[in-house]
């Protein structure tokens, strides 16, 4: 026998979370789901480089010299130390140490400066005869949809740094959403660029 | 021993009376971050451009009256008639309607006060309107002629500027897709209440969570693609250019890894809707349910391995079987939930209300869609219906007989939710006869010439055709007529039609356990679920449906 006995005032079972503890849960799923979608167009140019390699009996295409990895090579390795350093500024900042913070931030700040750098010589250095072929042109398509990417991130590193510098963080994970997310999305660009990096440096 | 609780707070009869206020109209033309006022606003706008669609479909109509070129000037004007039309339908219309209905109904059966990004959510549906205007603006500048599939070189050589706002346009669309869904399954899955396990979750919420993670995979596809024929147009670059050491079906494979999945995002949410729907007006649990969430994941993904039967004809010969076997697979998760509607219905207390209609529409419509759809998969048939009438009826029953039916099913089901008014049943028996008689008219035919032999996208057609398309024509134009019947009533119903009550179709799912409209935070405390959003027909059920009524007796009226 089923009784129905109803009860306004009944409590769930389960406690609820706060407002804020909320927002930072789907601040991080939201953050999630946005690189896993966002990397399917760095995916998509990939396809779209390998497809264009069967257009060629050759990759790269008879006549044009492969492009140097030295360089690129260096500039990757910019990028990584760069992360490395973004994500030890987040922890840092986790154990309340904002000076400690700020000089690991600059340090990445510097070093994505010259990761791009690199890259742009990278870019404005592809020869007219690769440029004549698919091979130099998805090159300068991939690099510069990075670019793009790198510099609108490290525009939003630049200004997160300036919020830091006038202590808008704390070691409060609700108050430090935009160092997290921040970091989150220069791990993106990492992750993005060593795709690329692989695909078109080292896949012959 | 089981204790019901109620959605109430204490204070319920206060909240009641506060709430029985609708929005002002104003408040729809304004920037808003109420999921409930953007629901509407999606749903207004996409009806508009279905309206719009709806009239260039006419247009065409009108032009294959006879087989000889007489409404419009050329064929280019033509093919940019059937170009802009599949546009509006497909990126200003399905897409942004079940935006609607998600937006609009989600966050309240899943107890919430909102989405999880209120912001991004308004964000999201303010890039429509801008990305319409261009789109638009395109169609009267120099049209795109290339269809909405913008196959190079039609539409890197032929097509006009218009081809380069269309890929703008469609970037933008694109873009507010993406962050829509992103707000989908963030809320989804982090905004339930703790007593709604992802188990006991309406099927709406399932086929939406399988619709949003489609959309964030796939669109980015599109983006990519997009980028490529906008760099073609207007940089010079020669992506699609064989000449160049392009491949012209680079465009195809992309375009439809993106495109296909998004077939399944125009009609997995109906699906979510006639679920709903029909178990509620025939009083009867979802005959599995459990099967009926994983389907729409399983559809989901399975639509991506099969773009490439959009290609038959020009892919590697093979390449051919595995797609031609992975497209006969997506029937399996599909027949799942046919027969779970059928099972769901089966010795059920059915009542014909206008929603049951639809979707019982819906049901009968979307198998014979289906049906043809694996008539396509199978490649000899393909090759032999290549390009024809049979394609075009194909798609209209998936997306006419399925999607819009879906729609106006959601409409009649939920109006009384948004507006706190019912419809008028009459005008929505007479909307469906008018509905169902001009879609099987226009479209079943369809089938026949396709066989025969009638090529698509084509103005001008052997004369023998001529009776066949006079009879689709007229049925065509009594289908167009359909749409003014409810439109008319749901201006009288906004206006004049009896006060809805919070529960009239006595539902157990959250969005019908507060008033209607729902207060601007939805519930006047933290909801609790049923333990069963489906679990018709018990006394359990029953007892929580009377405790609800008796809540919420100020505003009652039932049908």
């Amino acid at each position: 026998m089923m009784t129905t006995a109803i009860d306004r005032q009944q409590k769930p079972k389960f406690a609820r979370r706060s407002e804020a503890d909320m927002r930072l849960k789907n601040n991080r799923l939201g953050m999630t789901i946005f690189q896993v979608s966002w990397i399917m167009v760095f995916l998509a140019l990939i396809i779209v480089n390998w497809q264009l390699r069967f257009s060629y009996s050759e990759w790269p295409p008879a006549g044009v010299a492969s492009f140097d990895p030295l360089l690129p090579s260096a500039a990757t390795l910019a990028l990584l130390l760069s992360l490395v350093m973004v994500r030890q500024g987040l922890q840092t900042l986790r154990r309340n140490h904002v000076a400690g913070f700020l000089m690991r931030w600059r340090g990445a700040i510097a070093l994505g400066i010259a990761f791009m750098a690199i890259i742009v010589y990278e870019f404005a250095s592809v020869s007219d005869a690769a440029m004549a072929t698919q091979y130099g042109v998805t090159m300068r398509l991939m690099t510069g949809f990075h670019l793009v990417h790198a510099l609108a991130i490290l525009a939003i590193m630049v200004y997160v740094y300036r919020s830091g510098a006038t202590g808008s963080y704390s070691r409060d994970e609700h108050d430090s959403w935009a160092v997290e997310g921040t970091a989150k999305l220069w791990t993106f660009v990492t992750l993005a660029w060593l795709m690329f990096y692989v695909v078109l440096y080292w896949i012959r | 021993m089981a204790t019901i609780a109620v959605p109430l707070g204490a204070q319920g009869e206060q909240i009641e009376a506060e709430a029985v206020q609708r929005p002002a109209l104003s408040e729809y033309l304004r920037w808003s971050v109420d999921h409930k006022i953007i629901g509407v606003q999606y749903g207004v706008s996409a009806f508009l451009f279905f309206m719009i669609g709806g009239a260039m479909a006419m247009l065409i109509r009108l032009e294959l009256w006879t087989p000889e070129l007489d409404v419009m000037v050329s064929g280019a004007a033509y093919n940019s008639l059937f170009t802009i039309h599949g546009t509006i339908m497909i990126f200003l219309f399905i897409i942004p309607m079940w935006a609607a209905f998600g937006n609009f109904v989600v966050p309240l059966q899943l107890g919430a006060k909102d989405m999880a990004f209120p912001w991004l959510n308004a964000f999201a549906f303010w890039l429509i309107p801008p990305a319409a205007v261009v789109v638009l603006l395109g169609y009267f500048v120099s049209p795109a002629e290339a269809g909405w599939t913008s196959y190079p070189p039609l539409s890197t050589l032929f097509s006009g500027d218009g081809q380069t706002l269309w890929a703008l346009g469609a970037h933008l669309l694109g873009i507010s897709s993406i962050m829509g869904s992103i707000n989908f399954i963030v809320t989804i899955f982090n905004m339930r209440p703790p007593e709604m396990t992802i188990w006991r979750m309406p099927l709406l919420c399932w086929a939406v969570l399988a619709t949003s993670i489609i959309a964030v995979m796939a669109t980015p596809f599109l983006a990519g693609a997009l980028t490529l024929l906008l760099l073609d147009r207007v940089a010079g670059t020669t992506f699609f250019d064989a000449a160049g050491g392009g491949d012209v079906l680079l465009w195809q494979n992309i375009f439809w890894f993106y495109s296909h999945p998004a077939v399944y995002i125009m009609v997995l949410p109906g699906m979510g809707v006639l679920s709903e729907v029909l178990s509620v007006h025939s009083r009867k649990p979802v005959f599995g349910y459990r099967m009926v969430g994983l389907s729409s994941m399983g559809i989901a993904f399975v639509g991506f391995t099969v773009w490439a039967h959009h290609m038959f004809t020009s892919l590697q010969p093979e390449l051919r079987i595995p797609f031609m076997i992975t497209t006969m697979i997506i029937a399996v998760p599909t027949g799942i939930k046919m027969f779970s509607w059928l099972g769901t219905i089966w010795g059920g207390k059915i009542r014909f209300t206008s929603a049951m209609l639809f979707a019982l529409g819906f049901l009968s419509l979307f198998v014979i869609g289906g049906i043809s759809g694996v008539m396509l998969a199978a490649l000899p048939f393909d090759i032999h219906v290549h390009d024809t009438y049979f394609v075009v009826s194909h798609f209209h029953f998936v997306l006419f007989g399925g999607s819009v039916f879906a729609v106006y099913a959601a409409l009649y089901h939920w109006f009384p939710k948004v507006t706190g008014r019912m419809m008028n049943e009459r005008l929505g028996r007479i909307h469906f006869l008018f509905t169902y008689f001009g879609f099987l008219f226009t479209f079943f035919p369809m089938h026949v010439v396709g066989m025969l032999g009638m090529p698509r996208r084509v103005a001008v057609y052997v004369e023998a055709f001529q009776p066949w398309n006079q009879l689709i024509s007229f049925s065509a134009f009594v289908l167009g007529f359909s749409s003014f019947i409810v439109i008319y009533n749901v201006i009288k119903s906004y206006y004049h039609g009896p006060v809805a009550g919070a529960n009239p179709w006595r539902a157990l799912t959250l969005e019908w356990q507060t008033t209607s409209p729902p207060p601007a935070t939805n519930f006047a405390d933290d909801p609790i679920p049923f333990e069963n959003p489906y679990g018709y027909g018990t006394e359990a059920a029953a007892a929580y449906l009377d405790v609800v009524d008796e809540a919420f007796s100020g505003g009652n009226g039932s049908p």
